[in-house]
């Protein structure tokens, strides 16, 4: 019994180790959109697996062995950080045991060190639900970060691969200035939105409420996390329709009945906007993400 | 201030953003319209941008100082694995059962204390205390302290006390090492502290094979090879004195090995099976309540599988998850059941048991479970007819279904129905009512 499992484990080092080694940087995003984005800067210099997919809630993954996997060959993780993935992250780093990715190297890269976090609590404890200490880590609907983390992900990118740091570089420019273009346009749009108020399930939207001036009137859930109650509804029913909310607010995965139900009896159309890119997003995908965010609260707030 | 501090750095953003528009815009005219305009932003910013760097300056340096005053874990109050060195955490979690037989003997096994039925009424079970951190760059630290009741007296019991290597410790890697005391790689459940288990008690081949849990001290390797798919293999050496050994005569009487490999099907499925093996030298092994003991050698051989898969992707919302485990175990040595008198009796002979379970989680909250353990016992020599390694022919089973509400991730309570046949002619009905409840750092479970 051992001296097979000794041979097979043999052969499969061998086997292993004789494997081509692969000239692209392997880079192990936590979700979609840095996937998305890590293609934008890093091109065909670089292949990137988003480690969920869109119709999944990144605050709660399973560290599956497939993760394991990737994460062990990966020579860049790239994620939010700010305890987004605190329940399964480090569990997958541990266990891939690789030592170019571990905190404190340049492919260690958490996206919201490099921004400014909104709704940081003062103190924090677990009857108010699932609080990040960190602040809120659901960064990436404010367009004006991606630039941010952009640049950093080129800094790291230049690190870890000085010899394509040309490539990046110009990679960065043309994204850059691509997405200059689009905050412009998107600028016009914004006048249209302001104070437009609306309803959230989870506080997933706070970046994206910030960048447009849209008024958020209240949350679905009571306490972070913790899934939302009758009594709290009931009450949300009355200041909802007072504020004359123009849309409630929810991601593909968030459970739909608390919102279709607010949605029956005020009278407010229940709206699942687009939370992330699809996994295998293909180059300007981001750009359509915030077009689509944009026309589908245009089109409840009566704009086309 | 942190309202300021956005305001600040998106202010200074998005006109930088907008400074590099023109670099890569084909169409020149619309580059000169866009250069125009960002020319006028610029201007209209410029002002702004210069007062507001300065301000984010001065703010960045009073954060930066504030921050290094603030570092004494008394004036913080969030709770973060990272806050307190080591981090704590504490799981309770308490019973009520009720058992329509008396006594519960599992026929033609010789069970170890940990093995045996729970307490009848109420009671609590095991608390664990665990403190863990990374000791430097190089190493990770954990214990954990299971605080028992047996005959009547609270005991501290060492579960785990180990040392781990952290991916900067200079090893290859996928290439882990482990020393001191833990739950060992061995099956599924075995590496899970019990308050992660989906059943309030151990199925039965754990309660036979394992005496609950292996955790003998040690070393133990594993690497994770560098591939597609997910496979990884170790194996460790042993002192030799936690069940299935015995009172090791060298210090050095155990060894195991094991191979993993997984993967997912699709977006939403995901498997893993395992392989392992467990070879002791037992000097002596007391069971039964020391009635019954054993020396020779033990070998356990185990198989595992595990496949989950939540509908949505979304394991929080739904989630079907379904896990087999098979043991089989060889024994070559000396049995004797001062019980029943037996003397010292010659044995060589091997048994298996298994277990199947499906957990389904139907809403966020609540699961359903259902689970059918099995043992097969070894063929009785002649000499231990009629003592408790006598299975006389029948195979002890349970049937257990349960049904659990989880508040939070911190907290669940759990209803389970069992029906045991472990010696002939017996059926015990169990009823168990449980809590299992977590504060301090709780760290994330294992797949």
């Amino acid at each position: 019994m051992l001296r097979k499992l000794v041979i097979c484990s043999v052969a499969l080092l061998g086997w292993v180790t004789s494997t081509p080694a692969n000239a692209e940087l392997r880079i192990f995003a936590c979700e979609p959109e840095w996937a998305a984005l890590a293609r934008e800067i890093g091109g065909d210099k670089i292949t990137a697996y988003s480690a969920t997919h869109e119709r999944q809630d990144p605050h709660y993954i399973r560290a599956r062995p497939s993760l394991i996997a990737k994460i062990r060959r990966a020579d860049m993780v790239f994620c939010t950080g700010a305890e987004l993935e605190i329940g399964w992250l480090p569990l997958l780093m541990q266990r891939g045991a690789r030592a170019k990715i571990r905190a404190g190297k340049p492919g260690h890269f958490m996206a919201a060190q490099h921004v400014p976090l909104r709704e940081k609590p003062i103190a924090v404890d677990r009857s108010m639900g699932d609080v990040h200490p960190d602040g809120n880590p659901h960064i990436h609907l404010d367009p004006r970060n991606i630039i941010l983390i952009a640049r950093e992900l080129t800094k790291r990118l230049s690190k870890i691969d000085a010899q394509n740091a040309g490539a990046y570089a110009q990679n960065l420019k043309s994204f850059e200035s691509g997405w200059a273009a689009q905050l412009m346009k998107w600028q016009n749009q914004l006048h249209d939105l302001r104070n437009m108020p609306v309803v959230v399930h989870h506080r997933s939207w706070s970046y994206l409420i910030a960048w447009l001036g849209l008024k958020e009137v209240g949350s679905l859930e009571a306490k972070p996390g913790i899934p939302p109650t009758a009594s709290h509804l009931q009450a949300l029913l009355k200041i909802a329709a007072q504020a004359k909310t123009k849309a409630i607010l929810r991601t593909p995965f968030d459970q739909s009945a608390p919102s279709e139900w607010l949605s029956q009896k005020a009278n407010i159309p229940a709206l699942i906007l687009p939370f992330t890119v699809s996994r295998e997003a293909k180059p300007g995908a981001l750009q359509l993400l915030f077009d689509n965010i944009l026309s589908l609260l245009r089109r409840a707030n009566g704009q086309s | 201030m942190t309202k300021r501090y956005i305001r600040a750095v998106a202010a200074i953003a998005v006109p930088v953003c907008l400074a590099s528009a023109p670099v890569a815009a084909a169409d020149k005219q619309e580059l000169q319209k866009i250069l125009q305009e960002v020319q006028l932003l610029k201007k209209s910013y410029e002002d702004r941008i210069a007062t507001l760097e300065n301000k984010l300056r001065g703010l960045e340096q009073k954060k930066a100082s504030s921050n290094k005053a603030a570092t004494p874990a008394s004036s913080s109050r969030s709770i973060k694995g990272n806050s307190f060195n080591p981090s704590i955490g504490l799981i309770l979690n308490g019973r009520a059962s009720s058992f329509s037989e008396k006594t519960s003997e599992i026929s033609g096994f010789g069970v170890g204390e940990e093995g045996e039925r729970g307490k009848e009424g109420l009671s609590i079970g095991e608390s664990e205390l665990n403190f863990s951190a990374n000791v430097d760059d190089k190493f990770y630290a954990s214990s954990t302290v299971a605080i028992v009741q047996e005959d009547g007296s609270d005991k501290i019991e060492l579960e785990e006390a180990y040392i781990q290597t952290l991916p900067d410790a200079g090893l290859p890697d996928g290439l882990r090492l482990k020393a001191g005391r833990a739950l060992w790689t061995l099956g599924y459940l075995n590496e899970h502290h019990s308050h992660a288990d989906d059943f309030a008690d151990r199925p039965l081949p754990y309660r036979v094979f394992l005496n609950k849990s292996f955790n003998d001290d040690g070393v133990e390797f594993s690497y994770v090879v560098p591939a597609d798919t997910y496979i990884e293999f170790g194996g460790g050496v042993f002192r030799g004195d936690d069940f299935p050994a015995g009172g090791s005569a060298s210090g050095l009487g155990a060894w195991s090995a094991f191979a993993r490999v997984g993967g997912d099907i699709g977006d939403n499925h995901a498997l893993r099976l395992g392989a392992y093996t467990l070879h002791t030298d037992v000097n002596s092994r007391a069971t039964n309540e020391g009635a019954v003991t054993f020396a020779g050698k033990s070998n356990t051989y185990a198989a595992d599988l595990r496949y989950t898969w939540a509908p949505t992707g979304n394991p929080k919302d739904k989630e079907l998850i379904l896990q087999s485990e098979f043991f089989h175990r060889d024994e070559d040595g000396i049995y004797n059941d001062t019980g029943a008198t037996t003397g010292n009796v010659n044995f060589d002979g091997s048994s298996q048991g298994w277990y199947a379970q499906a957990v389904y989680k139907f809403a966020p909250s609540w699961r359903v479970g259902a689970r059918y353990s099995q043992l097969l016992a070894a063929d009785t020599p002649a000499g231990l007819v009629g003592s408790a390694l006598d299975s006389a022919g029948h195979d002890p089973n349970t049937v257990s279904v349960m049904g659990d509400w989880t508040n939070s991730e911190f907290g669940r309570v759990r209803v389970q129905y069992n029906r045991e046949e472990l010696s002939n002619g017996k059926e015990d009905n169990q009823f168990i009512l449980q809590y299992i409840m977590s504060i301090g750092a709780h760290g994330a479970h294992a797949f």
